[in-house]
C-alpha cells in the first residue's frame, strides 16, 4: 500500500517527464483534501483501417483510491458525434485480444469516486501484490502502474519514462 | 433521555419503529441489538411510477404503478413487473432500450440503495408515496451507469463488500468466504431474506485481533447536491476511547456546529459511537450511507 502522499510525490515527477517529452499528462492537485488529486491526459486515438478510419476522444485519469492504497485508473472514451463507448467497443480496441470475460472482470463502468459521474475503472484488487512485486525494481510507482494496465488500453507509454534519471 | 431523544426524532420521522432504534441503542442489550438489524431490513417504501408524458403512445394514458419496495434494495431489482406494466404504453422501438427513473427531474443512480437516494432526496421534505418518473428514452448516459441486467447489479453489490471489508479487515474476510457464501449474501438480499442474508454478513461485522472494532469504518457522506466524500475513518479516538459520530464530524467539519446527518429516515443521535453504527446501520452492501442534513 501507498499513501496518498506517496501518490501525489509520484505524480509530480511523473508529470514533470510527460512535460518534458510533451506526453499531455496534467497534475491537478487538491488542496484541501490531498485524496482527491489525480493526473489526466486527454487525447485522440485513431481506429479503423484504409478509408474507414475515425478519430475518438479519450480521457485518461489516475487517482488515489482511497480504500485499497493504490493508484487506481480510469477513462472514457468517445466517438466524433460524442457518444460514449460501451465496454464492448473499448474491448476491440484492446492491444492484445481478451475474451469479454476476463476483460469484464477487469474493467467495468463505476460511479467514479472524485466526478460522481460514469467511468470505466480497472479493478484494484490485484493492483496492491502486483506492484510489491515490482516496486523496488523501479523508481516511480505510477510508471510500474501504467506498465501494468496500458496493454488493455489504446494509451501508449513513451519509454522515457522508465530511464534511470527518473 | 430517551424521551428527549424520542422527541428529537419524533419531529423528523413519523414512524414509531424508527424510534424504537434509538430506544434499544440507548438500552444496549444484545436481543435489543438484533431487533435493529430486523427493523431496518424490514423498512419499506410505498413508490408511485408514472410513465413520462413524452413516452405515452396510446391515446388511453396508462394508470400509475404502486408498489412497496424495500429500502435495502435497489431500484432493477423491483421494477420488472412496473416496467411490464408500461412497455404497452410505449413505442415499440423503444421496448428494449434500458429504462431509467427520475425524481422533479433528477436522474435516480440505480446503484445506491433506494432508501438511501430517499432520503438524499426527500429526507428534508418527506413525501409519499415517493412519485417517480419511468423513461424509455434519452438515457442519461453522463449520470446514470448502464445496466443491462442483474448481473451488473450483482457485480456492483459485491465488489462494494469487497471494498467494505478491505476497509474494515483488509479484504481477509470476504477471501476467505467461499463462492458459496458470496452467493448465500447476494441472494439473502435479492430474495429478501433475512436469516439467509445475516448468516454470512455477521461474518463481515465481527471484529478482529486484540482491538475491538474495525481497522476504518466503511463510510459514505452525502451532501444534498449528491457529492459525496470518503475519508479514512477510524472507529477510535487516538485515546484508545470509542468515537462517536459528533467527533467524527466535527474532524470532518471543523468549521461547522451542529453537523446532522440521517439514514434509514433517522437523523442519529450525535454521541453514537461509530463502530456500533456500522456494525447495525451499514447498508447490505456494508457502508454507512448518510446524508448531511
Amino acid at each position: 500500500m501507498i499513501t496518498a502522499e506517496e501518490f501525489l510525490t509520484a505524480a509530480k515527477k511523473f508529470v514533470l517527464i510527460s512535460n518534458k517529452i510533451c506526453d499531455g499528462w496534467k497534475l491537478i492537485e487538491n488542496e484541501w483534501d490531498i485524496n482527491q488529486s489525480y493526473i489526466s491526459k486527454e487525447t485522440f486515438i485513431e481506429c479503423g483501417v484504409g478509408d474507414d478510419v475515425s478519430l475518438l476522444k479519450a480521457e485518461y485519469i489516475i487517482f488515489y483510491n482511497l480504500s485499497y492504497g493504490v493508484p487506481s485508473f480510469s477513462f472514457n472514451i468517445w466517438n466524433s458525434s460524442g457518444m460514449l463507448l460501451s465496454l464492448e467497443d473499448v474491448r476491440q480496441l484492446s492491444f492484445i485480444s481478451t475474451n469479454p470475460k476476463e476483460f469484464y472482470s477487469i474493467i467495468t463502468q463505476q460511479e467514479h469516486p472524485l466526478f460522481q459521474r460514469p467511468y470505466f475503472i480497472m479493478h484494484p484488487c490485484h493492483t496492491e501484490e502486483l506492484l510489491t512485486s515490482l516496486q523496488d525494481k523501479t523508481a516511480n510507482v505510477i510508471v510500474t502502474f501504467l506498465g501494468l494496465v496500458t496493454p488493455l488500453i489504446q494509451l501508449k507509454l513513451p519509454l522515457e519514462y522508465g530511464l534511470k534519471q527518473l | 433521555m430517551v424521551k428527549k431523544i424520542e422527541g428529537l426524532l419524533k419531529k423528523y420521522v413519523t414512524i414509531d419503529i424508527l424510534i424504537d432504534i434509538s430506544k434499544s441503542r440507548l438500552i444496549g442489550t444484545m436481543a435489543n441489538d438484533r431487533e435493529v438489524l430486523r427493523e431496518i431490513w424490514d423498512g419499506k417504501l410505498p413508490i408511485c411510477f408514472q410513465l413520462a408524458q413524452e413516452e405515452i403512445m396510446e391515446i388511453q394514458q396508462p394508470d400509475p404503478f404502486y408498489v412497496m419496495v424495500p429500502r435495502l434494495s435497489y431500484f432493477p431489482l423491483v421494477t420488472d413487473k412496473m416496467k411490464r406494466h408500461f412497455l404497452r404504453y410505449i413505442s415499440q422501438e423503444n421496448a428494449d432500450s434500458e429504462m431509467w427513473l427520475d425524481y422533479n427531474g433528477q436522474p435516480l443512480k440505480w446503484h445506491y440503495p433506494i432508501g438511501f437516494l430517499y432520503d438524499l432526496c426527500c429526507g428534508n421534505d418527506p413525501q409519499l408515496p415517493w412519485t417517480l418518473t419511468v423513461h424509455f428514452t434519452k438515457f442519461p448516459e453522463d449520470i446514470l451507469l448502464h445496466c443491462p441486467n442483474k448481473d451488473v447489479v450483482e457485480a456492483h453489490y459485491m465488489s462494494t463488500v469487497k471494498e467494505a471489508d478491505v476497509l474494515k479487515h483488509r479484504g481477509q474476510v470476504m477471501s476467505t468466504m467461499q463462492k458459496k457464501d458470496h452467493n448465500q449474501l447476494w441472494l439473502g438480499l435479492q430474495n429478501d431474506k433475512f436469516d439467509q442474508f445475516w448468516a454470512i454478513n455477521r461474518r463481515l461485522m465481527e471484529s478482529h485481533g486484540e482491538n475491538e472494532g474495525f481497522k476504518h469504518i466503511p463510510v459514505k457522506i452525502y451532501s444534498d447536491d449528491g457529492l459525496c466524500s470518503q475519508r479514512l475513518v477510524s472507529p477510535k479516538n487516538n485515546d484508545g476511547s470509542r468515537k462517536t459520530l459528533q467527533q467524527m464530524t466535527s474532524e470532518l467539519y471543523p468549521d461547522k456546529t451542529d453537523v446532522k446527518l440521517r439514514t434509514h429516515g433517522v437523523i442519529i443521535p450525535a454521541e453514537t459511537p461509530l463502530q456500533w453504527l456500522s456494525e447495525h446501520l451499514s447498508y447490505p452492501d456494508n457502508f454507512l450511507h448518510l446524508c448531511l442534513c
